[in-house]
């Protein structure tokens, strides 16, 4: 699996390209819960942003013809997903009356600066990936399957806690771990690809 | 800052005050900020939404029709005109008594029929065939059908009973492989969430081919092909039909397959939801035959007796079921 990073071949993107839809079907199936869970990240609305991610494959699907490679399909939903989420971040307003506004107006503004920062430029976002994955791999084992049910299957905290008859405690414990794990790691692995994707740009 | 107030912050478990806390040491120094953003850049690609059920056919595949549709609508518009052009003259010829009388039917533009989680669904098509779908799998053809255009598109698995026609071959398309039969029977393994293509023939003789229409191979009774997405191979083998097509009368044996696999199938059968929180007890192969019919308490009952399995039921209200396997 290590030459192709990928969930998809050159096959599949001669189908999608081709316009089979049982192909766009099966990529829906396999990278939609990623892109929702990007735009959730920078916008609090959970139907919005699975609004957003369902354009973003609308326009891999009206743009398909101009896919070029495998890793082209990540690189194209991220980067839609981007775009989208900054135009529904420059209009819209504030909406939890419940906090503190000039606080919101400061995150709304952190998120736009982080989503600008992005480039899906397609190597990058291979490397990276295949990085995360690499670092994911690498951890200690309670701590992967932590941060597996947590970034991966999305579940809460009080979940896998019950799932892996752990407490609420250490599940927080090996998560922190993780993250801090994985920043290391990831900084020491590939600083070009670091100072280029995370820390350029800021 | 520590890292596990920056975890609440991203969590989204983090307090307003504690949230005005983490701005304000963000602000502090570049350096907060940098490290800040690294976090919730590596946050924002590692994330994935939660179980979101049957978001496809609910949500996205009506929706993307219409786009579809949309862009296409001029051809659509053509075909519209044809059709009520067609209709039309349909309707002279039966009135003036010059048409031939004939009692085809017009069926639905797009038939989908699914069997939906935890159940198996029969059907007849309108050339006779009869197809068993299998739990969590749908079958859909168009108008053409009964016009002698035999296509249908199979999402799942499916054992298919194709009635006989020389003169109008019988093609069901996958996501991956398109299958070409005159009369035969053979169960088909397409699940969308599997990079894997399982068939298995049990009578006559089938086609296999790519979906740029080469021909891959050409099964013989008793020949299993199994398709492999990602190295885009198949492997042709001699097995005793029996277990692959076993599911229909409803009795399922496995041989030498992976408990975590079993899961996936159990999962599609009773529309529940296995964990399996020792990965060691996945990798596990099992030998044997199970009842599918039977109530799921029953099942696990057998797979505990007959593997190191251990198990845990969590019922919850509205929701599938939680397993947990040990």
């Amino acid at each position: 699996m290590e030459a192709s990073y990928s969930p998809y071949n050159d096959f599949f993107l001669s189908q999608l390209k081709a316009g089979n839809e049982s192909a766009f079907e099966h990529l829906f199936k396999i990278d939609y819960k990623r892109i929702v869970g990007f735009c959730q990240q920078f916008i609090e609305d959970k139907d919005q942003s699975q609004s957003l991610a369902q354009e973003a494959f609308v326009k891999l699907w009206l743009n398909r013809a101009q896919l070029e490679t495998v890793n082209g399909i990540h690189s194209f939903l991220y980067t839609a997903a981007k775009t989208d989420c900054l135009n529904y971040l420059k209009h819209q307003k504030i909406i939890n009356r419940h906090r503190d506004r000039q606080l919101q107006a400061k995150e709304a503004e952190l998120n736009r600066e982080i989503l600008e920062s992005f480039d899906f430029d397609q190597l990058e976002l291979m490397e990276l990936e295949k990085l995360i994955n690499q670092a994911i791999e690498e951890l200690p084992e309670k701590c992967r399957l932590v941060f597996r049910l947590s970034r991966i299957e999305g579940k809460k905290n009080n979940e896998i806690a019950k799932e892996l008859e752990i407490s609420v405690k250490s599940v927080e414990a090996n998560m922190t771990r993780a993250l801090k794990t994985l920043k290391l790691k990831l900084a020491a692995y590939l600083p070009a690809i670091l100072v280029q994707i995370i820390l350029e740009g800021l | 800052m520590k890292i596990q107030q920056i975890e609440n912050y991203l969590c989204g478990e983090a307090t307003e005050s504690e949230i005005t806390a983490l701005f304000q040491w963000i602000d502090a120094s570049p350096e907060n900020k940098k490290e800040f953003i690294q976090y919730k850049k590596l946050w924002a690609l590692t994330s994935r939404a939660g179980e979101e059920e049957e978001v496809w056919d609910r949500l996205f595949a009506p929706r993307f029709r219409k786009q579809k549709l949309v862009h296409n609508y001029w051809r659509f518009a053509k075909y519209a005109a044809m059709l009520l052009f067609a209709i039309g003259a349909g309707f002279a010829f039966q009135y003036t008594g010059w048409g031939l009388k004939h009692e085809k039917l017009i069926y639905a533009q797009n038939c989908s029929i699914a069997a939906p989680l935890g159940q198996m669904t029969n059907i007849v098509l309108p050339d006779g065939s009869k197809v068993m779908l299998n739990s969590g799998s749908s079958i859909t053809y168009n108008s053409n059908f009964s016009q002698g255009e035999r296509l249908v598109t199979l999402t799942g698995e499916a054992f298919f009973d194709v009635a006989k026609d020389q003169d109008h071959p019988f093609r069901i398309e996958t996501s991956l492989l398109n299958f070409e039969v005159f009369g035969t029977s053979f169960n088909i393994e397409a699940y969308p969430d599997d990079p894997t293509i399982n068939t298995t023939l049990v009578e006559g003789s089938l086609a296999i081919s790519d979906k740029t229409q080469k021909e891959l191979h050409r099964l013989k009774p008793g020949e299993n092909a199994h398709y492999d997405a990602y190295q885009t191979k198949l492997v042709v083998t001699n097995v005793s039909t029996g277990i692959y097509t076993s599911w229909k009368d409803g009795l399922i044996t496995f041989r030498n397959e992976k408990l975590k696999e079993i899961a996936k199938k159990i999962e599609r059968w009773y529309n529940v939801k296995i964990i399996i929180n020792n990965p060691k007890i996945g990798e596990q192969a099992y030998f044997g035959t199970i009842l599918k019919n039977k109530p799921i308490d029953q099942i696990l009952e057998v797979l505990k007796l007959s593997s190191s399995l251990k198990y845990k039921i969590e019922y919850r209200p509205d929701k599938p079921t939680i397993i947990y396997w040990r």
